[in-house]
């Protein structure tokens, strides 16, 4: 079948003076459509070609950030029933009232959608934004409510959305992975946030973690053209012993990985070395020439991950403490908001500025809302709220400047047009090409996809 | 009639018995009306209507498109009489012989249900209220409460007779044509299936090969030059024989058994669940018990019947109360349930103050270790029935809180023991007793020494300060006592001065003054050392033993709650401890409520003596699928933890219950599989096979087994053999776990020390801090448990095996190795370590090139100082590096 037999030596010598693998051979092994990376198309045209995932850990209060409620001033401590989740049984919960926002809402841009002063940032690029403010989850536990958001189910452990968007589209740059997470720390439900569970392991997130070296054991230990030598050594013996074997397809898919990992070693550094950008676009991420971590740093390595093809990246703010929590003091969403207004916006500007938003989706949510009340109107901090919070999306295939749904007037309930995490899921899927219903995988018995057997497109914030 | 089938697509295992006979005894029937006079004849006024033949068709084809399925309207299902006896959330829906007070009936009469599409016929409402106010029964009569109990009755004939439901029995081995490779009755029905379809066994595998699959299989690690020549070079007949029991022997055997099996049952060094990922001191000795288990080819049904319940099979409280000391069989067996204890469970004892923390912390545990059960012993996917009826198989909700309730005596929910005051110790009663009141003791007397200590001090503190303060002038030496001696706060601002001036000297800490007193009172010195070795003493009188993770049943009654949907906040009818209905038949299960004082239910003892049954239907199927899986790549059942409708059928169903039942006869031992197994021509076989092969024309996917199956090293093997070509594995055996290192960039590795170059089952084992380099080989992430393995190839591996710190030292060591030993060339001595064969000529010369070029390239860039091997050693290290990382290595022929 191919020239194998008794041209080793051959082999070896022109792939000594040619490139690392004979070109094409191992395309050739690998046509058989096994190839977890090869490009997949969608559905039907996708508007996004990317998603840029940005979450935040914790529970972001809506009616302190991104939904004004003017009723909680005006009916602030008044005794409101709620059968809520969170009070439920809970000693010192048999009476809540109503508790204000600390923080003033201001009109931005031209759409005029209202946010407060702990996203001045993020106001300035309202324009460019689809606001949902009638998101809501299905549980209060931070556990259960992150696992949700990041993979449809509450309770088990089911493929991440990035892992099921790199599995139907396969990736653009086999040199670097197809879903990737930035994270300086894990949040609740630990990996299982961008694990590919049943779905092929070449799908599941690779964490970076910011900072000198993002990926394990990416750095070449030797110089590249010992290491050339190497592997053309490898490939020889690869290619030999592949002699007998040309039935076992995953021998050949084993050594193009190597291929990969060659190429990685020189993608992956290049990918998150800052040093050619330019002093402007730096300090615009609020970052420092050589500063490695950040959130300004996981932002502006989004952008040149994307730049690269990576289909799909996250980025979570925080760890599973020190979060957006603020059962004890709302006023931790002072620094917590600081750590990323300044980012995002830039993000969004960067994106803009470069052509690049028209492809890229960004996504902007958390797992939960905060209550809109406590059990006094004095508490300082607000409880885990799945009734109601707000979310946003920019860029690729997104109505800009609209507020979408709405909450009741405390931001109690998500009263008009409700956006379930399920419809959120099968709106992002949709934008990137998918039928959320047709994008399904056979696992144990069954067809699973990201919506279980929920999920409608939110129609009226696309383009 | 169509329309029949399309409206049951979910309850059809449950309850097709009563439709299918409707069905075939109407079939020319045209409407369900006529259809219903036609099957039964208008009912006689004293005939008493039954649920499923009068009542069931008028639902089916009226009521259930709304009210069945998984989220039914109103929470009313009515797709059986026990759902429809259920109630939804207005409650009950059917007041037995009462139907004017049955709300059921109220919103029929009242015209109101159904709301739209077809209303029901004068004819059918009248059957229904008849139906109610005959008492609602079913076909089978009436039981006094519809709801408990009531679910072997719903099981069907039909659902019993799916394969893996029945007892398997031995078919005869059937007769073939190549008879001379009929080895053992394995290869007959291999054969049998491959004669029919035109294929035959592949040749023989040569010798080399045959030793390095026999090694992998059973050891996890490669057999040795030495090894190798001396087998290919073995005349004897039965050296293929004698080799896999040599290899069955060896201790090696179990370490890598093991493994296998706590993947199964969820094995794991931490606690798991959230971001706390608490690490569990004593999970090794249950790690341990299993490595040992396997090597003494411990039968499996005592291997099970001790797992699930070692405590009450050998009366664990009996001897803990009466004997002097408990003997290593209860030991062992108290270990063994361990097993049980696998499930993450994070609870603390703060956990049990926590709103909902039974539904949230506790009844996970509880799930996740049914899950583990089932899925690992019984290939059924009993979690499926936790919040409704299981959607494939004949098992109900009912069977999923009978086989809770088996556990539950241990775990309790609404009153739960946080995990790590779960526990047993190695002493008998009087033994503890014993030791803690000996310990009592010993803290008594070292807190008495301690208060000798402090007493001790103070008399030498104030003779120091007296001494001291002699020494300062007279002048000031009044006014410094004074000021030392007031309370701090008291002082006036010339006191403050005076104070912080001179108490340095005068008044040392405790930490100081130990420093200080010896070297300037021998006396102090003297008396010290004296009360140092009393404590020493004193502690060395403590009584010490080890501690056990062991599941145990809690003394007193315990309810077991049918949860409506699952959740916890709904409970239902209580549920009596039980099994899989559709097995009772098969095996049934045998359980008496013990006397009140007894200290243990004995529920998982009837369990697990159910389960061992030798009539069992799935037991032994489940087992030798699993063992035929790690010989073959591939079980005769391609889903083991799956058994049922939605798993995969099997490719050999036979030579499946022939093995199943040779397992039980030969006293359920696992040794004697893989002997079985092992010596079948169907093992024996080459794995080659080129793309243009006839048979894989015919058979692509190798179901047949026309061919051995090539397969990867899994993650654990990949390292071991790893370390062991590269001469540093160390042999140690069992104890507690090796610590793991996480480095700045989240790569998480064994911690350097010697004990890195144990087997990778001893390596601690983290839900949430997967050793990255076994990770990326697919060791999985033990969340619940792991029933097959994936198998990526993806360039993260290639990038752990070029520039990981393993690979490099192995890569180092295997060169030191290779150098040091032999007079052998460097590049055939390496081959033949690394993949147990010489190499050919061309390939020899190619990588003496390889060694030339890069010896080279190593001299440029080393400096003059260099020795003048030095070149060469890093060059056959990189040769080394690359024969670790080749697919010979990797994969197994």
């Amino acid at each position: 079948m191919y020239p194998l037999s008794n041209t080793r030596r051959s082999f070896l010598r022109s792939a000594v003076t040619g490139s690392l693998i004979l070109p094409g051979i191992i395309e050739q092994l690998l046509a058989d459509g096994r190839d977890p990376f090869a490009m997949r198309e969608p559905h039907f045209p996708a508007r996004a070609k990317n998603v840029i995932f940005l979450f935040m850990t914790g529970g972001v209060s809506h009616v302190d950030t991104f939904d004004p409620k003017p009723a909680l001033h005006r009916d602030v401590g008044k005794e409101i029933k709620a059968d809520h989740p969170e009070i439920k049984d809970r000693p010192g919960y048999e009476r809540i009232f109503l508790k204000q926002p600390q923080w003033e809402f201001s009109q931005n841009g031209e759409c005029g959608t209202e946010v407060s002063t702990l996203f001045p940032h993020v106001a300035t690029c309202i324009d460019d934004i689809a606001m949902i403010r009638s998101m809501h989850t299905s549980h209060s536990n931070h556990y259960n409510a992150t696992l949700g958001m990041h993979t449809g189910s509450f309770a088990f452990s089911r493929p991440s959305l990035g892992a099921w968007v790199s599995y139907g589209l396969g990736t653009e740059n086999r040199n670097l992975p197809g879903f990737v997470v930035i994270a300086p720390k894990q949040t609740y439900a630990g990996t299982q946030v961008y694990a590919n569970d049943f779905l092929p392991a070449a799908h599941q997130g690779t964490l970076v973690v910011p900072g000198a070296e993002p990926i394990a054991n990416v750095k070449p230990r030797v110089p590249t053209d010992r290491q050339r030598l190497e592997l053309e050594t490898l490939q020889a013996m690869n290619l030999a012993h592949l002699d007998a074997r040309h039935a076992d397809p995953e021998l050949s898919a084993r050594m193009r990985s190597f291929e990969t990992a060659f190429g990685m070693q020189m993608a992956v550094p290049d990918a998150f070395d800052f040093s050619k950008e330019s002093a402007a676009t730096l300090s615009g991420y609020a970052l420092q020439p050589g500063q490695t971590t950040g959130f300004g740093w996981q932002c502006l390595a989004a952008r040149r991950l994307v730049e690269r093809g990576v289909r799909f990246v996250e980025l979570i703010d925080t760890g599973s403490s020190g979060n957006w929590d603020a059962h004890g003091d709302m006023m931790t969403h002072v620094g917590l908001a600081k750590n990323v207004d300044q980012p995002i916006a830039a993000l969004l500007k960067d994106l803009k500025h470069r052509g690049m938003l028209d492809e890229t989706l960004v996504v902007w949510t958390t797992e939960f809302g905060r209550t809109p009340f406590n059990n006094s109107a004095d508490a300082k901090g607000r409880e885990h709220h799945p009734w109601a919070f707000t979310s946003w999306l920019a860029g690729a295939g997104v109505k800009p400047g609209i507020v979408h749904g709405a909450t009741d007037e405390y931001g109690l309930r998500a009263v008009e047009q409700p956006v379930h995490v399920h419809d959120f899921h099968a709106t992002v899927l949709h934008l990137m090409g998918f039928d959320h219903e047709r994008l399904t995988f056979r696992h144990a018995g069954r067809d699973y996809r990201l919506t279980d057997v929920q999920g409608e497109v939110v129609r009226p914030i696309l383009v | 009639m169509n329309h029949i089938k399309t409206s049951e697509p979910r309850r059809a295992q449950i309850t097709r018995k009563g439709c299918t006979r409707v069905l075939l005894s109407c079939i020319s029937c045209l409407s369900w009306l006529s259809l219903l006079l036609c099957a039964n004849g208008p009912a006689a006024a004293d005939e008493k209507l039954t649920f499923e033949t009068h009542v069931m068709p008028i639902l089916k084809a009226k009521c259930l498109s709304c009210h069945s399925g998984e989220r039914p309207k109103a929470g009313l299902d009515l797709s059986t009489r026990r759902r429809v006896m259920l109630g939804g959330k207005s409650g009950a829906v059917v007041r037995r012989a009462a139907a004017e007070s049955s709300l059921l009936w109220g919103r029929i009469a009242a015209g109101e249900m159904p709301p739209k599409g077809t209303k029901l016929t004068a004819e059918e409402k009248a059957a229904i209220r008849k139906w109610i106010n005959d008492g609602a029964v079913g076909d089978k009569g009436d039981s006094n409460d519809p709801v408990e109990g009531a679910t072997s009755a719903e099981i069907t004939d039909e659902a019993r007779q799916f394969w893996s439901f029945k007892t398997p029995r031995q078919s005869p081995v059937p007769r073939v044509n190549s008879t001379q490779r009929v080895a053992n009755p394995i290869d007959a029905f291999v054969l049998q299936q491959l004669e029919a379809s035109d294929l035959s066994l592949s040749p023989e595998a040569d010798r080399r090969t045959l030793i390095r699959r026999v090694y992998f299989d059973l050891l996890g690690l490669p057999p040795s030059p030495e090894a190798v020549d001396a087998f290919v070079a073995n005349s004897r007949p039965d050296a293929f024989e004698c080799l896999i029991d040599d290899l069955l022997a060896s201790p090696a055997y179990g370490e890598r058994w093991a493994r296998h099996w706590l993947d199964v049952a969820g094995y794991a060094d931490s606690a798991g669940i959230l971001s706390e990922d608490r690490f569990l001191p004593l999970a090794y000795r249950y790690r341990d018990y299993v490595i040992r288990a396997f090597n003494k080819d411990k039968p499996y049904d005592r291997f099970l019947l001790e797992q699930i319940a070692g405590d009450e099979l050998v009366d664990y409280w009996h001897h803990y109360e009466n004997d002097d000391a408990l003997s290593e069989e209860i030991i062992e067996a108290i270990t063994a349930t361990g097993y049980l204890r696998c499930a993450p469970d994070s609870s603390r004892p703060d956990f049990t103050t926590i709103k909902n923390a039974d539904s949230q912390y506790f009844y996970p545990t509880i799930n996740d270790t049914m899950q583990i059960v089932s899925t690992s012993v019984m290939g059924v996917t009993l979690q499926c029935a936790r919040c409704h009826d299981h959607m494939f198989d004949p098992i109900p909700q009912e069977d999923f809180y009978r086989v809770q309730a088996i556990f539950m005596g241990a775990f309790r929910p609404t009153s739960w023991v946080p995990q790590m005051e779960r526990r047993l110790t190695t002493l008998s009663k009087s033994q503890f007793e014993f030791a803690t009141g000996r310990n009592k003791e010993v803290d008594e007397n070292v807190k008495k020494l301690e208060a000798s200590v402090t007493a001790l001090r103070e008399q030498f503190k104030k003779k120091r300060f007296d001494k001291q303060l002699a020494k300062l002038p007279e002048d000031i030496r009044e006014a410094v006592h004074v000021a030392l001696t007031t309370p701090a706060d008291q002082r006036d601002e010339a006191q403050k001065q005076l104070a912080e001036k001179h108490a340095p000297l005068l008044q040392p800490d405790d930490k100081k003054l130990d420093e200080l007193l010896p070297a300037e009172y021998q006396q102090y010195k003297e008396s010290r050392a004296e009360l140092t070795d009393e404590i020493a003493v004193e502690q060395g009188r403590r009584a010490t033993y080890d501690e056990i993770r062991a599941l145990y049943d809690l003394p007193g009654e315990v309810a077991t709650p049918f949860l409506r949907r699952g959740d916890a906040l709904t409970p239902g009818h209580t549920v009596a401890p039980g099994t899989l209905s559709v097995l009772e038949q098969a095996v049934p299960f045998q359980w008496q409520r013990p006397p009140a004082e007894t200290k243990t239910s004995g529920r998982r003892l009837a369990f697990a003596r159910w389960l061992t049954d030798s009539k069992h239907p799935l037991t032994a199927r489940v087992m030798v699928n699993r063992i035929w899986r790690h010989h073959f790549g591939e079980g005769i059942v391609s889903t083991p933890g799956d058994f049922g409708r939605a798993g995969s059928t099997a490719s050999h169903p036979e030579l499946l219950d022939w093995l199943a039942v040779e397992f039980v006869e030969s006293g359920w031992s696992i040794k004697q599989l893989h002997r079985m197994m092992m010596n079948s021509s169907t093992y024996r076989q080459s794995s080659t096979a080129a793309s243009n092969d006839a048979s894989q024309a015919i058979d692509p996917e190798n179901r047949l087994l026309w061919r051995q199956r090539l397969r990867r090293l899994e993650a654990e093997s990949i390292r071991d053999s790893v370390l062991d070509v590269a001469g540093t594995l160390r042999p140690q055996m069992y104890g507690t776990t090796i610590g793991l290192h996480v480095w700045p960039d989240g790569e998480v590795t064994v911690h350097d020390a010697l004990d890195k170059y144990r087997r990778s089952i001893y390596l601690q084992y983290l839900r949430l801090r997967p050793v990255t380099m076994l990770n990326a080989f697919d060791q999985p992430i033990i969340e619940i448990n792991c029933t097959v393995r994936s198998r990526s190839t993806v360039s993260t591996q290639a990038l752990t095996l070029l520039n990981s710190k393993l690979m490099t030292n192995a890569a180092e060591a295997f060169a030191r190795r290779v150098l040091a030993e032999s007079s052998e060339d460097a590049a055939t001595r390496a081959v033949r370590f690394a993949f147990g064969r010489v190499p050919g000529s061309d390939e020899l010369q190619s990588l003496n090139d390889f060694l030339a070029s890069q010896q080279q390239l190593h001299a440029e860039s080393l400096d003059d100082s260099a020795s003048p091997d030095e070149a060469r050693q890093r060059a056959v290290a990189d040769m080394c590096h690359m024969l670790l990382s080749a697919n010979e290595f990797i994969y197994v022929d």
